[in-house]
């Protein structure tokens, strides 16, 4: 076949497919409840693949690996790009859930900075997350130095630190509740719940919050630990190096890429966090800060759930969520580039 | 080339079979399809809500499941099944089993899709909505009417309409909702205790009667083997919705006329009445005052009710709706519902109102039907049988000669015949201010880290607040 017949070919391809698809997607936008318009959009963006396949260009076979990574592109255009994108549009609009009927602007970007509940929440989630991200860290790294050290039973201890994170945060949450509430007002008598007091409370979501995830945390530090090579710790003991200088000078900066990705992950989920929070506090106990009554505990992320769906202010919500997505990427790439310039090549 | 050509079939099979996959949904939409995807939410949202019945929600909504889809492919005797969505996942199925008996007299077929405790309603109503897949008949609340005023068809000239007082009217005065059924609000007492006690239910009609008998209980509580007088719970995160809406709600309308709304139209501009807060303090003062404190400060739901149940309390501030589950704690005592008289005068009245109504879908196909469906539900013996009998709840239709069995429905029976009773005017209440705002003031005041002075200048700063921020 010569390169002419090849062009008509593939271009009467092209233009049948995109036809096909434009008429799909009209049918579609009209209301039409016309069965095949799936099929036809189908067709249509076969024909229009198979018509730039044909094409004869020199790198028209590129085409091939777009095909190939489009099941995945799809899937995470669907699922994240374009709710995404939809997100932003919306808190600029007064949408309700439903229905908008006009733009607002910035009006929710200010309105959000106006309301003290969502200042507040915003400080207590930094200050949550500051604390949850240096406790988990050392919690968990202590538990790996001994998963890795010669204890016995160290295998043991590796699964039974697992086994707080496979339980559901919700499920975590009023279990811990009935703790709180329950068993330690009973043996320590005459106290009172830790979740009546609103820096007892936080406490208690820290200490609970460190409970699931430090064992997860460990078992990324334990591969890390187990990936130091024999011989420069033997090469160190016989310098004469101990225990605490092998740790520090050697362990430490050898799996600092770890510390990276378990700071990042703990970091990103302690802003995030949700369930826990829902389940155990649910916001209270409530303090009076400046005259008025607050929620001690609403994490940022039970705050935007509260506007959008208690307060039925779903677009002022959704702005929230927006600049909770900026902070969190802001803040996170922030700590990726720094801890990134403390790793070892080897 | 041979081989390029192949891969180049496979990567186009591949394209294929993913836009097949969203295209059946989204483009090709049949009933079937749908009908299944919101089945299947629906039993994944009652997973989610963590209850003690959640073990017995999802296997409802299992069932639901089975028998949504199991109509689908039926084919339907006269024309497409009414879909009824119903939000009290409790009568669920005297629900179906009267829509059951429907289909066998008319023909008509009705199918319900029930949604779990725990799952926010209105969401899903939203989510139906965007999705092109409202229910022809669904349940909706007062508090979030303003979401759904522009869905509902008018119900004028029903004939169940001039047998209640609690048709849901429109701003404009037509009738948009059918009531099912009534709930009520007071203090809950045990009626055991306080004939032990020597105290007559029917005197507590004041707060002075209440602050006597309470002293009363309290000086006689190691004889009635009481841990408390009363059981109430006031934390901020799982229970702002007694604190901030039920006993709210004797502020705004015990002793008013049901006519009067101005206490809550007050309350949406942001003012309150000062007086009758503070009123209301004392109120709220001796109700936590007679409370078992760790129940006060940290319980919840299921905490107030065990204790009360169990009989270590003589009082509750809950209603009706802890009827059902009376059984799991085994309490056979007398009980009834005492009016929460707040203050100095006489108020004899409980708050009853319907907590939710059914409305019709103002685009559904099948307006004609749905009515007859409702009509049915509420005017004929059958249709008060299954509310009143199986399903447990107070009749809300005047008619209505059955009795509810269960004991705290029965003690309302006499308030509402006597139009004793007081509207739920905090179902108007702006939108969620009892978990965002009111419920932490309730909180601070059991815990007295206010006194009644500030309680009354908080409640008044963070209802204007509130009513600013909307």
């Amino acid at each position: 076949m010569n390169s002419s017949a090849k062009k008509t070919i593939s271009l009467i391809a092209l233009i049948v497919g995109i036809a096909a698809m434009a008429v799909a997607l009209y049918l579609d936008f009209t209301g039409s409840q016309n069965a095949y318009r799936g099929g036809i959009l189908i067709v249509g963006a076969v024909l229009v693949l198979f018509g730039i396949y044909y094409y004869p260009t020199k790198k028209h076979r590129k085409i091939i690996n777009f095909i190939f990574l489009f099941p995945l592109v799809f899937a995470f255009g669907v699922t994240v790009l374009v709710p995404f994108i939809c997100g932003i549009f919306y808190s600029l609009t007064d949408w309700d859930g439903v229905k908008m009927t006009q733009f607002v602007g910035l009006g929710n970007y200010i309105k959000m900075f106006q309301s003290k509940d969502y200042l507040y929440s915003f400080v207590i989630t930094f200050i949550f997350t500051v604390i949850n991200m240096i406790s988990v860290n050392i919690v968990a790294f202590a538990l790996a130095l001994l998963c890795t050290s010669r204890v016995k039973g160290r295998n043991f201890y590796r699964a039974a630190f697992f086994v707080p994170n496979l339980i559901g945060g919700i499920v975590l949450g009023y279990v811990w509740q009935f703790i709180f509430n329950k068993v330690f007002t009973s043996v320590i008598a005459g106290s009172v719940s830790m979740l009546t007091d609103p820096n007892q409370a936080l406490a208690a979501i820290l200490i609970v919050s460190t409970w699931q995830y430090a064992g997860y945390i460990m078992m990324i530090y334990v591969t890390g630990l187990q990936g130091v090579p024999k011989d420069v710790l033997e090469a160190s003991s016989v310098d004469g190096a101990n225990a605490w200088t092998t740790l520090r000078r050697i362990k430490m900066p050898m799996i600092a890429n770890t510390f990276t990705v378990c700071i990042f992950l703990t970091l990103v989920n302690s802003f995030k966090q949700y369930d826990l929070n829902l389940a155990l506090t649910n916001g209270a106990p409530s303090r009076i800060l400046a005259g008025k009554a607050v929620q001690s505990t609403e994490l940022l992320a039970l705050n935007i759930v509260n506007t959008a769906i208690s307060k039925n202010q779903y677009a002022l919500g959704q702005t929230k969520a927006v600049v909770f997505f900026i902070i969190l990427a802001i803040v996170s790439l922030t700590q990726v580039s720094i801890s990134k310039k403390k790793e070892v090549e080897m | 080339m041979k081989k390029k050509l192949l891969s180049a079939v496979l990567a186009g099979v591949m394209v294929m079979g993913t836009l097949a996959g969203c295209g059946s949904s989204s483009a090709t939409e049949t009933e079937k399809e749908t009908k299944a995807d919101t089945t299947e939410a629906a039993a994944q949202d009652d997973t989610a809500a963590a209850e003690d019945t959640a073990a017995g929600d999802t296997a409802a909504a299992e069932d639901a499941a089975e028998s949504t889809e199991a109509a689908g492919e039926e084919a339907a005797p006269t024309s497409e099944p009414i879909r009824f969505m119903n939000t009290k996942i409790e009568i669920d199925e005297p629900l179906k089993a009267f829509a059951k008996k429907y289909q066998e007299q008319t023909g008509q077929e009705v199918v319900i899709e029930s949604l779990g405790g725990g799952v926010d309603v209105n969401g899903q109503l939203k989510n139906y909505y965007a999705a092109g897949n409202m229910p022809d008949i669904f349940a909706y609340a007062a508090d979030s009417y303003q979401s759904f005023k522009d869905w509902l068809a008018p119900l004028d000239g029903e004939s169940w309409i001039a047998d209640t007082d609690y048709a849901f009217t429109a701003d404009d005065g037509t009738v948009v909702g059918m009531p099912f059924a009534v709930e009520g609000i007071g203090v809950t007492y045990n009626k055991d205790i306080l004939d032990k006690a020597g105290i007559d239910p029917a005197t507590l009609t004041t707060i002075d009667a209440y602050r006597a008998a309470f002293e009363k209980l309290d000086g006689m509580k190691d004889e009635l083997g009481l841990q408390a007088v009363c059981s109430v719970a006031a934390e901020s995160g799982q229970m702002n919705w007694s604190t901030g809406n039920h006993m709210m709600a004797v502020y705004i309308a015990q002793g008013q006329d049901r006519s009067d709304k101005s206490l809550i139209e007050m309350e949406q501009k942001g003012e309150i009445d000062k007086e009758r807060m503070s009123q209301f303090a004392d109120w709220v003062k001796l109700l936590f005052d007679y409370a078992d404190q760790n129940v006060l400060i940290s319980g919840t739901y299921d905490d107030q009710l065990a204790l009360w149940a169990q009989g270590k309390t003589a009082f509750i501030t809950q209603g009706n709706w802890i009827d059902p589950s009376l059984d799991t704690y085994n309490a056979t005592f007398a009980c009834g519902i005492a009016p929460a008289a707040f203050s100095a005068e006489e108020t004899t009245g409980i708050l009853a109102d319907a907590p939710a109504v059914w409305g019709i879908y103002k685009d559904s196909d099948k307006i004609d039907a749905c009515k007859k469906f409702l009509e049915a539900l509420a005017t004929t013996e059958e249709g008060q049988q299954a509310l009143v009998i199986d399903c447990g709840m107070v009749s809300p239709f005047k008619s209505c000669k059955l009795e509810p069995t269960t004991p705290l429905a029965a003690s309302m029976i006499p308030y509402i015949k006597d139009g004793n009773t007081y509207a739920w005017d905090w179902l108007m209440q702006p939108e969620g201010i009892a978990q965002n705002a009111t419920g932490a003031v309730f909180e601070l005041y059991a815990k007295d880290q206010l006194d009644k002075e500030g309680f009354v200048d908080m409640m008044e700063s963070t209802i204007a607040d509130y009513a600013a921020q909307q």
